[in-house]
């Protein structure tokens, strides 16, 4: 085998095609763990995917998908993303056009604050809420008493699917500050001087320089928003006792055991769903990231 | 040239402040309302310390977070080096496999550990921290490999080496105190994560802070509440100090700073 002679031969004459079986070795404990850790769950969950409850192939968990209570699930999750996407894009990126201009440490301490108001999202940040806008909540009080504004008149509940808009837009705004002011930092001050210099207004300015150099980033900043807006589970499981119809909700009933029989496979067929739109959303970012960096 | 504040700016971000503090001071309020709505107390934050299981739950969240921080940085600060310095071609591989964790959805992930890992794992709460190693993962990837691109690393590797230390000495006394800043921000997020993370914890019934949090919650809304917004401020302390230690500690020390 030629192999064994080139791995007997002195070191210099190694070739190239027999270097990576080495230089593989100092990435193998990393490997080994995202392989049994991720990966071989996932694989094991796309197996289980495909079958019926007699393990024989068959796409009808797929199928279910769209129909019924499932298909709401995914409708429901989709318009939260896009919901909370576009209410936290735009308060987020407002925060950051005017963050960027301050110094030092207000500029550190609202950095921290959102770094923190992101992380620490979830339970505690549900039951803040439950607290605030609940019918007895002093937010709710104080909008009826000083704006005469009933929160509780129309669809609003903070246990439905508008109250958990209302959560999601407080993880996912911060989050919008964070991924997004590196672009806006970019924007070079030059750039507003020469608009001035050449007479130009703060309209124009706004038109023809900070829209097309932002938009690719503030694009993309939506899109990883929709990712965790599409996937998140803890708030929503805390508000609402799994009873709205959004995807990772339903995997979790059925996790939990509220299996009808002939099911048992659902929830694998609803994970990979979920796989696959995320796929899709980071596909997409990966394409206006990619557009961004060529011009 | 830096610009002032406008107006319009300071506008914003005035009411920004008011917007994300409000919430939290209401459910402040809230968590001191008395039994049935009668007068302020401090009576529901007495009641946490009452709850059975509060000790533990906290124990078990602090262990889990300690092991997975500890288990990410042997695993993560040795292949980034190694990645930057000798397998440059696997840079690609391993910067792709560390983005994977955010795009797939912890749920599905969670799914898939419930029917994959063998029971022997599942039976201990240790099992989530190789889980929430996988979820960290991409985050502290991130931080350290921006932290060891702004040092020469390759420089400061072969000064140490041909100054005779050995690739242990080099890691701990060269390359460590280099990125030390780099590392905090892993450690911060980490911890940030582990500390709250509720899906992987509740979909393998493990019952670590958050997930006690839930369970004594339907009892007791307005514990709850002041357990919540106790768990926040905890939070926001920890993570807010852990925020300005880089600072401090490049300015004290730091192998750059000397040369």
């Amino acid at each position: 085998m030629s192999n064994t002679s080139v791995s007997n031969a002195p070191t210099q004459k190694l070739g190239r095609s027999v270097r990576p079986d080495f230089t593989i070795l100092g990435i193998l404990p990393f490997l080994a763990l995202i392989g049994y850790f991720f990966f071989y769950p996932i694989a094991v969950v796309f197996n289980r995917s495909i079958r019926d409850s007699h393990s024989h192939l068959s796409l009808t968990t797929y199928k279910a998908l769209f129909s019924g209570d499932y298909r709401a699930a995914f409708i429901g999750s989709f318009e939260l993303a896009a919901y909370s996407m576009a209410i936290s894009a735009v308060i987020g990126a407002a925060i950051c056009v005017a963050l960027v201009k301050t110094h030092g440490n207000t500029k550190r301490v609202i950095s921290a604050v959102a770094g923190v108001l992101t992380s620490t999202g979830g339970i505690p940040l549900a039951f803040s809420f439950i607290a605030a806008f609940g019918q007895e909540g002093l937010v709710t009080k104080a909008l009826l008493k000083i704006f005469h504004w009933d929160i509780y008149a129309g669809a609003f509940d903070i246990y439905n699917f508008w109250g958990i808009l209302l959560v999601y837009c407080f993880f996912q705004a911060p989050l919008m500050v964070i991924i997004f002011t590196p672009a806006v930092e970019n924007l070079k001050v030059e750039w507003q001087e020469a608009n001035e210099t050449l007479g130009g207004t703060r309209l124009q300015y706004f038109r023809n320089v900070t829209i097309p150099v932002l938009f690719p980033a503030f694009l993309s900043s939506c899109l990883l928003l929709f990712a965790s807006g599409f996937s998140a589970y803890a708030t929503a499981a805390a508000m609402s006792n799994g009873t709205i119809p959004l995807v990772p909700l339903v995997i979790g009933n059925l996790v939990d055991g509220n299996v009808i029989a002939g099911e048992a496979n659902q929830g694998d067929a609803l994970a990979m769903g979920m796989i696959f739109v995320s796929i899709i959303v980071f596909a997409l970012y990966a394409v206006v990231l990619r557009i961004a960096r060529k011009k | 040239m830096k610009r002032g504040l406008r107006l319009g700016d300071r506008i914003i971000l005035i009411a920004a402040g008011f917007f994300f503090i409000t919430p939290f001071l209401a459910a402040g309020e809230y968590s001191l309302r008395g039994y049935g709505g009668k007068g302020h107390t401090w009576a529901n934050y007495t009641w946490i310390f009452k709850q059975l299981g509060f000790g533990p739950a906290l124990f078990t969240s602090l262990r889990i977070a300690a092991l997975s921080v500890a288990l990410l940085l042997v695993l993560m600060i040795p292949t980034v080096v190694y990645v930057q310095l000798g397998g440059r071609r696997w840079a690609r591989l391993v910067e792709i496999l560390c983005l994977l964790p955010i795009v797939i959805p912890v749920v599905s992930l969670a799914i898939g550990a419930q029917v994959a890992m063998p029971k022997a794992l599942q039976s201990t709460s240790y099992e989530l921290c190789f889980f929430y190693v996988i979820v960290a993962m991409p985050y502290v990837y991130r931080a350290l490999d921006i932290g060891l691109q702004s040092i020469p690393l390759q420089t400061l590797v072969e000064a140490s080496q041909s100054l005779g230390a050995s690739w242990f000495t080099t890691l701990r006394r060269v390359i460590l105190p280099a990125i030390a800043s780099a590392m905090t921000g892993a450690l911060f997020i980490t911890i940030a994560l582990t500390l709250g993370e509720y899906t992987l914890a509740s979909l393998l019934h493990f019952r670590t802070f958050p997930t006690w949090v839930t369970n004594v919650s339907q009892e007791n809304i307005l514990g709850a509440v002041a357990l919540s917004v106790a768990t926040l401020v905890g939070a926001w302390l920890i993570l807010l100090i852990l925020a300005f230690i880089p600072k401090f500690k490049r300015n004290r020390k730091g192998v750059l700073a000397h040369g």
